[in-house]
């Protein structure tokens, strides 16, 4: 029996974002999950499942994670897909408790990226390459003898083959850029307020070519957290019910490099399968919530998710469709561009915000009746999709 | 002055791939049962899983399927070759990796015909590398 609409999140929470000295990422999580369950009305006695993804060096982070918050739950266990792995822990929720073995499950990522970079700066161990791979885990053969060294050139090597074969230009990628800059300005918590122009893209510190300081997310101190239960139970909670309408998964494991998942990536299988679970299509999205690492993935993805044809979303971005007022609003508390960058998860917290429809004006999405999010992450070959209803 | 970028790292697998290059041949693997080539080394043909391969030379020349322009130094070892292109290179017999293209960042472009050539880091380690292809060829 299909799981479309049984399932719905109905707590969100998140800690501190933006630049939080001192804070550790595990400090950060237990704040989002506990603000999670009391947005939810909930008392931790009655969460029974947790399932969390930490950085990737605490072993069996969920143990941890009980540990802080003192919970023993009927399931619980951590994610290892990158990016990808916040959509899909709500998804696992979803599945634990529709095999009975849970009923309520809290779902979270903290990280500490802006701290944790720091104290590398200022302790200045280390060479700079040691630095860049405790985040990066570095192969060490076929990469790093050439100069190759992490996931913004990764993404950069896609981007530049989407110009080659589309003409897509840097001026369509600053449309992102600038786009979401607008969204978080008009976001309290944001990390980046500071008004952002083409201009101001257009001479951007190069990075790795095509892309510039303002391709690239944010470093961030930040954690978010969602309550997931059934559908019956969510209709007798405090909060609207968010529901879950489609969600779906594809991995691309033979790589970025190979064939042509740079151009064409994990997102379309994975919103194919989560399209047909909500019985909807692209035209039934009031609003995205993208994985946006760097400004190229928002464009792969938005081809690839079918809102414009593969190789125009160059143009689509640069119509304004992202903006609040566009087609499709995108990204509407910043994205990991310029709201914070917590791997995907506080673009689930914006779709439920959006959804349950209480933003202030300027802030609401007009209508929002159905959200789309996505999750990408691993080695850029790991992709989740969220169709979110209210 | 000593070598300051880093070296790789040889696996298992991947240990004849460098051991060819320092006799300046470029190898690639081979599937004896469906005629794959691939890269990087593995122990077992990707596409029919085959145990039965060899390594067999490449001819060298290939075409950039993509590329980046390095402005950021993530390594000291790179702070002299600042901008530099790493390039993911699809060889001819259909292979793909990642290695550098010599000369002007600004020359390397998408599908440009390239070939390799051989860079001597240490004693031990030569490292297969790109230039732009010839036009007359021998």
């Amino acid at each position: 029996m299909s799981l479309r609409d049984k399932y719905a999140i109905v707590g969100i929470g998140q800690s501190q974002i933006g630049e939080v000295p001192g804070s550790s990422s595990l400090g950060l999580l237990a704040e989002a999950m506990k603000n999670a369950i009391q947005d939810a009305g909930l008392n931790k006695g009655e969460v029974d499942g947790l399932v969390s993804r930490g950085p990737d060096d605490i072993y069996c982070h969920h143990q941890r994670m009980g540990e802080v918050l003192g919970l023993n739950v009927n399931y619980s266990t951590s994610l290892d897909n990158g990016g990808a792995s916040q959509a899909l822990g709500v998804i696992l929720a979803c599945l634990a408790m529709d095999a009975g073995l849970c009923h309520t499950v809290v779902c979270g990522y903290g990280r500490n990226a802006w701290s944790r970079t720091r104290q590398a700066a200022e302790s200045r161990k280390g060479s700079l390459q040691q630095h860049a791979g405790a985040e990066e885990q570095l192969p060490r053969e076929f990469g790093p003898e050439f100069g190759y060294f992490g996931a913004v050139a990764t993404h950069a090597f896609g981007a530049q083959r989407h110009m080659h074969l589309y003409g897509t230009t840097k001026e369509q990628m600053g449309a992102v850029a600038v786009s979401f800059r607008k969204h978080a300005r008009r976001t309290p918590w944001a990390q980046m307020k500071k008004p952002l122009t083409m201009e101001d893209y257009r001479q951007g510190r190069l990075i790795i070519e095509p892309f510039n300081v303002y391709d690239c997310s944010l470093r961030t101190d930040a954690a978010g957290a969602v309550v997931v239960t059934s559908a019956e139970r969510a209709r007798s909670l405090k909060q609207p019910p968010v529901y879950i309408s489609g969600f779906g998964s594809h991995n691309n494991l033979r790589g970025w490099f190979f064939d042509d998942h740079m151009v064409n990536t994990a997102a379309r299988a994975s919103g194919q399968t989560a399209f047909r679970m909500a019985g909807m299509s692209p035209g039934d999205v009031d609003t995205a919530q993208l994985y946006d690492c760097f400004t190229y993935m928002v464009i792969a993805e938005l081809e690839d998710y079918g809102f414009c044809p593969k190789g125009e979303g160059g143009p689509f971005v640069a119509s304004g469709a992202l903006d609040l007022e566009g087609v499709l609003p995108t990204n509407t508390a910043g994205g990991q561009l310029s709201e914070g960058h917590v791997e995907g998860m506080l673009q689930i917290l914006e779709a439920v915000r959006q959804l349950r429809q209480k933003e202030p004006p300027g802030r609401q999405v007009p209508k929002a009746e159905v959200a789309l999010v996505s999750g990408h992450g691993g080695n850029a070959v790991c992709h989740t999709t969220l169709i979110l209803r209210r | 002055m000593a070598y300051n970028k880093p070296l790789p790292v040889p696996s298992a697998e991947s240990k004849p791939f460098w051991e060819g290059c320092r006799r300046h041949e470029l190898l690639v693997q081979r599937c004896r049962a469906c005629g794959k080539h691939w890269l990087p080394p593995s122990a077992l043909c990707p596409e029919c899983l085959s145990t039965e391969w060899e390594w067999t030379r490449a001819s060298g020349k290939g075409k950039v399927f993509s590329f980046v322009v390095y402005h950021r130094l993530y390594h000291p070892g790179f702070k002299d070759e600042l901008p530099y292109a790493v390039a993911l290179i699809e060889l001819e017999e259909g292979p793909r990796m990642l290695s550098n293209v010599a000369g002007d960042v600004k020359a390397v472009k998408c599908d440009m015909p390239v070939e390799v050539f051989f860079e001597d880091a240490t004693e031990e380690v030569s490292l297969p590398k790109f230039r732009a292809a010839s036009s007359g060829r021998p």
